[in-house]
């Protein structure tokens, strides 16, 4: 089942075969250590001293870290491993010099392969050295000493000489700044040794078996409830089954196996509703909560967002779908939440009726009737011994339409590289009386697109860039010369996105800004 | 460990020259030379329009960029190998006659497309980027000017090296044969024997009052056919507080050794390569647009779209056609005055030219 680095090369496509070589192989690797096998696979170049690796123990990465330092070593030194090798090394070396949950949070972004995400801001030095090129999250998802940072920059230089010559490269000494300057201070951001590592690697792995709560959301999509069942496969990894359903009440089954890196970053291979799906989450410290997205592994922009709550941790409520209503309307919830009881009961509070029509391990469905003049506002949920602040919302009328992302991009596609898409999603917002604002979750919105301004008028780029889906996707149109364009130019486009949603009578209108531009020729998995 | 012999591969090509008339062509006698993707040099004979010679690059690795003739018009000689090796391709024959690999199994050299050859034809002097490399790092060295003997054949190994700056992109040879200019962060000339800096002017600290710093990149060493090597260069410009983006020019005369920079216009166009005119009073510029410049009062004459983008312009020996190549498959063949497009000559399995230089051959 396991893609390793030879078949990627076969497949040529490097994206798909490095997320999917963070994936779990099906067998174990109980057979040689993982220090073994880096003193059989590596320790010709990287000599071995008083057991520590040249290089290889001087440096702390994700998982994903690991997989791009193995696929550049098949690349440019041509060193060929077993499959089972290569997933051997990669949980050794995450498994021993990874990064602590803290030191990876703040760029998960880039692990989970969030689409329209916002880079790092690590100040205007370390974004034109770095940051022009590749994001800063791939530079805050590790951790070296100023001397192996150094060692760092002499690699840059020698592997990627255009980078001197480069813009905002060329303007200023690159190799002498990247080789005094940025070292200590890279030393002093992202230190090998930190108190977070050592207390972290020194702690016993949770064991994540159990029954589970999970709450999904996909952007301009379905939201998704249910539970997962989660056992150890007895190959120092999880097999995950899931009984899910949409608001519709479609069911969603699926099963994933996974593996747990640095006692944490779960990564999981999945199939879920009879798609194939990669799952990139972080276990909370204490084992309790499982966070983090799942996507396509073809087509990372599309996917959802992901949580899992022990069923018998606390009681509490993760959502409640939808997430606001109307006064004076009626309708009916579901409430996802762990530790519910058998009858289930359901408040929402003042002027609102409920009847729990089913309840299920994990979630409850109502029938809700809003009293029209009722108070709009947050509203508490309350099951038996649960309760959730600000989990639904009570509103009158829509305030505002904001689009996320507010900033967008599309990639044309076509032949070797796909198109990659751009899904926006209107988020209604509302005041209730005393001015407060209520998210009241995704709204259904009539989409279109407008140049974003005169020169996008001008060059045409609504007719040229593709088009908009009823859900919010935007789908690029074909890469290449376009004859019928200015200088035979791309199908590139700088667009407004604009949602319209009715309220009663009334329209609520948002906008947001897309970029439809060129493909991404070279894929890593973090970029 | 050499590659196989080079092969000619066809000549005479016919010709495919795209529906447009063929006007007034006075440049009679050119031969042009460019390079496309995988590893293809091509000769063409601009007035007709049509490939004369293709040539295949050994060990090519898939990218042609900066292309050197000799002064005899003989041999062209082309970056290779992803900036490793420098391939000389007799035009006749086809056969790589000569050879610089520039790295070594322990260490990696690139040239970022600088190199440039004696007015004699005997000493290539090639500009190297060496990194060594250890078993589990690389270590950036100090970069350095290699000079090759042309007879050296297909091994050919450097006779002597001088300490270089960072950052090159472009060498050019003086007419003397004493020295040779390299620019970089500045413009510097140096002692083609001994390789002492002879000179050092600023680009980076120019004498512009009110400008930036200039951007300028320019990796395309045309000083054909004025004796004249021309680059565009972009700054901010200040003037009562207001600040404008400005393309200008660097000319660079390489007998007289006068050095001028002035701007043309707020910017509005890209511009890639542009070459002067045998009298001096136009350059032209491409890169999506055409465009042409009054060297005499510093202002833009005129511009035109392209079908696409070219990267490299070069002009007929009289100045009577304005050919460009780079980027694509098909060289342009456009004139100067109306700058009216004349023809367009698609090359054979259309590979794109990419970086490669289009260069005019000097008459043999």
């Amino acid at each position: 089942m396991s893609i390793g680095l030879p078949k990627m090369f076969r497949l040529n496509a490097a994206l798909l075969g490095l997320v999917l070589a963070v994936a779990p192989s099906a067998h174990a690797t109980d057979a040689p250590s993982g220090q073994a096998l880096v003193r059989t696979y590596c320790s010709g170049c990287h000599l071995e001293h008083d057991g520590a690796f040249e290089r290889i123990n001087s440096i702390r990465k994700t998982p994903e870290g690991w997989v791009m330092t193995l696929f550049r070593m098949h690349q440019v030194h041509g060193l060929a491993l077993p499959e089972d090798v290569h997933d051997g090394i990669v949980r050794y070396l995450s498994d021993t010099q990874g990064l602590a949950p803290s030191e990876a949070a703040p760029a998960r972004f880039a692990l989970e392969r969030r689409p329209n995400a916002k880079d790092l801001d690590l100040g205007p030095e370390l974004a034109t050295m770095c940051g022009r090129c590749h994001s800063l999250a791939r530079v805050a998802l590790q951790r070296r000493d100023s001397a192996d940072w150094l060692k760092h920059m002499h690699f840059h230089v020698g592997q990627f000489t255009s980078l001197e010559y480069q813009a905002s490269g060329r303007d200023r000494p690159w190799w002498t700044i990247a080789s005094t300057e940025l070292p200590p201070k890279l030393g002093q951001l992202f230190p090998l040794t930190t108190p977070a590592w050592t207390a972290w690697s020194q702690r016993a792995a949770r064991d994540l078996s159990g029954s589970w709560v999970v709450v999904g959301h996909e952007p301009g999509g379905r939201d998704l409830y249910g539970t997962a069942e989660i056992a150890a496969d007895g190959h120092g990894g999880y097999t995950a089954h899931y009984r899910l359903k949409d608001t519709a009440g479609t069911s969603v089954g699926g099963e994933s196996h996974a593996i747990v890196y640095t006692g944490y970053e779960w990564r999981g291979r999945a199939e879920l509703g009879g798609r194939a799906s990669r799952e990139v989450f972080a276990a909370s410290e204490d084992g309790s909560r499982i966070v983090g997205r799942w996507f396509d592994p073809e087509h990372t922009e599309e996917g959802g967002d992901w949580t899992a709550v022990r069923n018998d941790a606390q009681p509490q409520v993760l959502a409640v779908l939808p997430r606001a209503m109307k006064a004076g309307s009626s309708g009916s919830v579901i409430v996802v939440a762990t530790g519910i009881t058998s009858p289930a009961t359901l408040s929402l509070g003042a002027g609102t009726t409920t009847r729990v029509l089913a309840s299920d391990a994990g979630a409850l469905r109502a029938s809700v009737e809003i009293a029209s003049n009722t108070a709009t506002g947050a509203r508490t949920v309350s099951i038996a011994g649960a309760s959730g602040q600000g989990a639904f919302a009570v509103y009158d009328k829509i305030d505002k339409i904001e689009i996320r992302p507010s900033f967008g991009i599309a990639r044309v596609g076509g032949g070797k590289i796909a198109a990659v898409t751009a899904q926006f999603e209107a988020i209604g917002q509302a005041k209730d009386a005393a001015g407060n604002t209520l998210a009241l979750g995704p709204i259904a919105a009539d989409w279109s697109t407008l140049p974003y301004d005169a020169e996008a008028a001008r060059t045409h780029d609504e007719a040229f860039g593709g088009g908009i889906q009823n859900s919010g996707r935007y789908v690029p149109a074909g890469a290449g010369l376009n004859p019928v364009r200015e200088f035979s130019g791309n199908n590139t486009a700088n667009l407004k996105v604009v949602a319209r949603v009715r309220d009663g009578t009334a329209t609520v209108e948002g906008d947001s800004h897309l970029i439809v531009t060129v493909q991404r020729w070279i894929t890593t998995p973090i970029y | 460990m050499r590659m196989k012999s080079p092969g000619l591969l066809a000549v005479a090509l016919v010709a495919v020259v795209a529906a447009v008339a063929i006007g007034p062509t006075a440049a009679a006698g050119d031969m042009l030379v460019t390079a496309a993707k995988p590893d293809k040099l091509y000769v063409i004979d601009a007035a007709k329009r049509s490939v004369v010679s293709e040539f295949h690059i050994p060990n090519a690795g898939s990218l042609i960029m900066t292309i050197v003739p000799s002064p005899d018009g003989k041999v062209a000689y082309a970056l290779v190998n992803r900036m490793e090796s420098i391939s000389g391709i007799d035009l006749k024959t086809g056969k790589e006659v000569f050879r610089a690999d520039l790295s070594t199994p322990g260490e990696r050299v690139k040239d970022f497309c600088a190199f440039t050859i004696t007015p004699d034809g005997k000493e290539l002097i090639v500009y190297e980027l060496p990194t060594k490399l250890l078993p589990s790092e690389f270590q950036v060295q100090e970069p350095r000017f290699a000079v090759f003997k042309t007879n050296a054949g297909r091994s050919a190994k450097a006779i002597r090296t001088y300490p270089a700056p960072r950052r090159l992109h472009m060498m050019l040879m003086r007419p003397s044969g004493k020295s040779f200019y390299a620019i970089g962060f500045d413009l510097y000339e140096y002692d083609v024997a001994t390789g002492k800096q002879l000179n050092s002017r600023g680009i980076l600290k120019w004498d512009m009052p009110s400008h930036s710093q200039p951007d300028l990149l320019a990796f395309w060493p045309v000083t054909e056919p004025s004796g004249v090597f021309t680059s565009p260069v972009i700054s901010d410009a200040t003037t009562d507080g207001k600040t404008t983006m400005k393309t200008g020019l660097m000319s660079l005369d390489v007998t007289t050794d006068k050095l001028e920079f002035f701007d043309f216009e707020d910017t509005s166009a890209l511009i890639f390569s542009t070459v002067l005119s045998p009298d001096r009073k136009w350059a032209y510029g491409v890169y999506s647009t055409l465009t042409k410049v009054d060297m005499e009062h510093h202002v833009l004459a005129g511009r035109v779209p392209l079908d696409h983008t070219f990267y490299s312009v070069n002009l007929a020996t009289d100045g009577h056609e304005i050919y460009m190549g780079g980027a694509m498959c098909d060289v342009g063949f456009y004139d100067p005055v109306t700058l009216e497009k004349r023809a367009n000559l698609k090359l054979p399995d259309c590979g794109d030219q990419s970086l490669a230089s289009l260069r005019v051959l000097p008459a043999r």
